[in-house]
């Protein structure tokens, strides 16, 4: 098994991890990618399955119907809203405002689709887009506290990664946050609310292999860092071809569960 | 510098930036200390063995003490609570509030639809909750006018959680902070921490404090500036330094707490 890091969330700690990586990471290939995909084909399915590392966190269980709420809505609001100030300085609170009337806009104008964090929005109370802002101001506030320390450059990307996986019906999902350093170089970080779980190993390398699957040269980031601000505690993985594999077994292992599951509820 | 106030508008923002000149330096080597001192407290108390569930201190426990917990109207006043706490939030985002009551309360429907809390709550009778809507609009009205505007140039969080492990999960320090302004990264000391009761203030409330201090300096490894509990049901605000002194006390109080819930059921 490939060892976990640990550290206490200071910016002295992240700031070594990011810096001490191993300069090299490991790359996969079009053969590893097509071994992925006729593993993923031989666990047949009869619906399109989508894979996070949540689901191999709780051993392939389906997690339960999505409903957004303040809580659900906060990361992808705190995040935009962080872009924006990186993009023009202003405070937090005016940057989550903005990305809320945006939001707001893109409903009214009918951009938004049923079910879509503009289409919530555009329905709750003005109490409750109130409690929305608080909380993403939170993640926001939270977000820029673990990384402005750093040394070298880093931007909150645009979305998750996704990779679709050749002919099985499969895509998988993994969580970023944060990117530090050059796309070569990169170590990704992922920030997760609560206290990590025995599970958050297997979790932080589901997402290293997904960001390796969505490179497009298959180049692994050096590291990926998980913050968990309540606990106070940053777990990491490397990017080696150990890990990448684990992560890859780990995801195969929560498809099998969930079509045992599946048949169990059909049966 | 430890200040004990009556509530008056102005000074509280005051209170809580202080004088930057005045202010300490980023203390970021106290917390391993802390830490290793209170892993040996723990095991001394629960030694070695790994209890099946571990025990969960929370300020609601430091402000008990040893106390039992008052049982009348519990719920209405834990209700009273969570709509001040909500409020409080919808101040610090500067949202204007137009009904307390009304608002304090689509706003935690629209945060967590299935509490059973907020159940009980649409349950009470016509005098019940004639009774919680006056005590809430009563209580907005004093925190509205104690706490006052919040800077958003001060990176203010609100409801802000910690969970600290020790003993390997024999003990788990749970805390939530009503409010948190100023960054653990600047030179200085900065970090502020505010604590909103709707009681009024007793000998608990400085335990409460001590509490906040020591799980902030645990969670992220810098000593805050200062600590403060303000209450909205008299409008008194407390606020004490963090230095060595208090989280020492903050550990003995830790200390003691534990040895008394150790064995309870």
């Amino acid at each position: 098994m490939s060892d976990l890091l640990q550290r206490r969330l200071s910016t002295e700690d992240l700031r070594e991890l990011v810096e001490l990586a191993p300069a090299q990471s490991t790359t996969i290939n079009e053969e590893h990618r097509a071994s992925l995909a006729s593993r993923f084909r031989a666990v047949p399915n009869t619906e399109h399955r989508r894979l996070d590392a949540w689901m191999v966190e709780q051993a392939g269980r389906t997690p339960g119907p999505f409903a957004w709420s303040p809580a659900t809505a906060r990361r992808i609001l705190g995040n935009n809203a962080l872009r924006r100030v990186l993009r023009t300085p202003d405070t937090i609170l005016n940057a989550v405002r903005d990305e809320i009337a945006d939001q707001l806009l893109r409903s009214v104008k009918g951009y938004a689709r049923s079910g879509s964090l503009g289409h919530w929005l555009a329905g709750v109370s003005h109490p409750v887009l109130g409690l929305i802002t608080a909380e993403a101001v939170n993640w926001a506030t939270q977000t820029l506290e673990c990384v402005r320390g750093l040394s070298v450059t880093w931007r909150v990307p645009a979305s998750d990664v996704y990779y679709d996986v050749a002919a099985a019906r499969t895509t998988l999902r993994g969580r970023r946050d944060v990117v530090i350093g050059d796309d070569a170089q990169r170590v990704v970080v992922r920030i997760r609310s609560g206290s990590p779980g025995k599970s958050a190993g297997p979790g932080l390398r589901s997402d290293l292999v997904v960001e390796t699957l969505a490179h497009p040269e298959g180049l692994a980031p050096r590291r990926y860092l998980g913050l968990w601000p309540d606990a106070g505690l940053i777990l990491g993985v490397e990017g080696t071809m150990e890990n990448v594999r684990s992560g890859a077994r780990d995801f195969i292992r929560a498809a099998v569960v969930q079509r045992r599951h599946n048949l169990v509820r059909v049966v | 510098m430890t200040l004990l106030t009556e509530s008056s508008p102005g000074l509280l923002t005051e209170v809580l930036r202080g004088d930057r000149t005045r202010r300490p330096h980023r203390d970021d080597s106290t917390a391993a200390g802390l830490r290793a001192v209170l892993e040996d407290y723990v095991f001394e108390i629960f030694g070695s063995e790994r209890r099946e569930r571990g025990v969960i201190i929370s300020s609601a426990t430091m402000c008990r003490g040893d106390q039992s917990r008052a049982t009348t109207d519990f719920s209405l006043g834990r209700a009273r609570g969570v709509a001040i706490s909500t409020l409080l939030r919808l101040l610090v985002a500067q949202v204007h509030v137009e009904n307390p009551y009304d608002d304090a309360l689509a706003a935690w429907r629209g945060e967590r639809p299935n509490d059973e809390l907020l159940s009980a709550v649409d349950h009470l009778d016509a005098d019940q909750t004639a009774r919680l809507r006056a005590d809430v609009d009563a209580h907005f009205l004093t925190l509205a006018r104690g706490i006052g505007t919040i800077s958003s140039n001060w990176w203010p969080r609100t409801s802000q959680r910690a969970n600290q492990m020790l003993g390997g999960g024999n003990v788990q320090l749970r805390d939530v902070v009503d409010l948190v302004v100023g960054s653990t990264y600047s030179d200085l000391a900065s970090v502020v921490l505010v604590d909103v009761t709707t009681s009024p203030l007793a000998q608990g409330a400085e335990r409460v404090m001590r509490f906040h201090a020591l799980v902030q300096t645990l969670r992220v490894s810098v000593v805050p500036l200062r600590t403060s509990i303000f209450s909205s049901a008299t409008g008194e605000f407390w606020t004490l330094d963090v230095d060595n002194e208090l989280l020492v006390r903050a550990v003995d109080d830790l200390v003691h707490t534990l040895a008394i819930v150790k064995d309870a059921p």
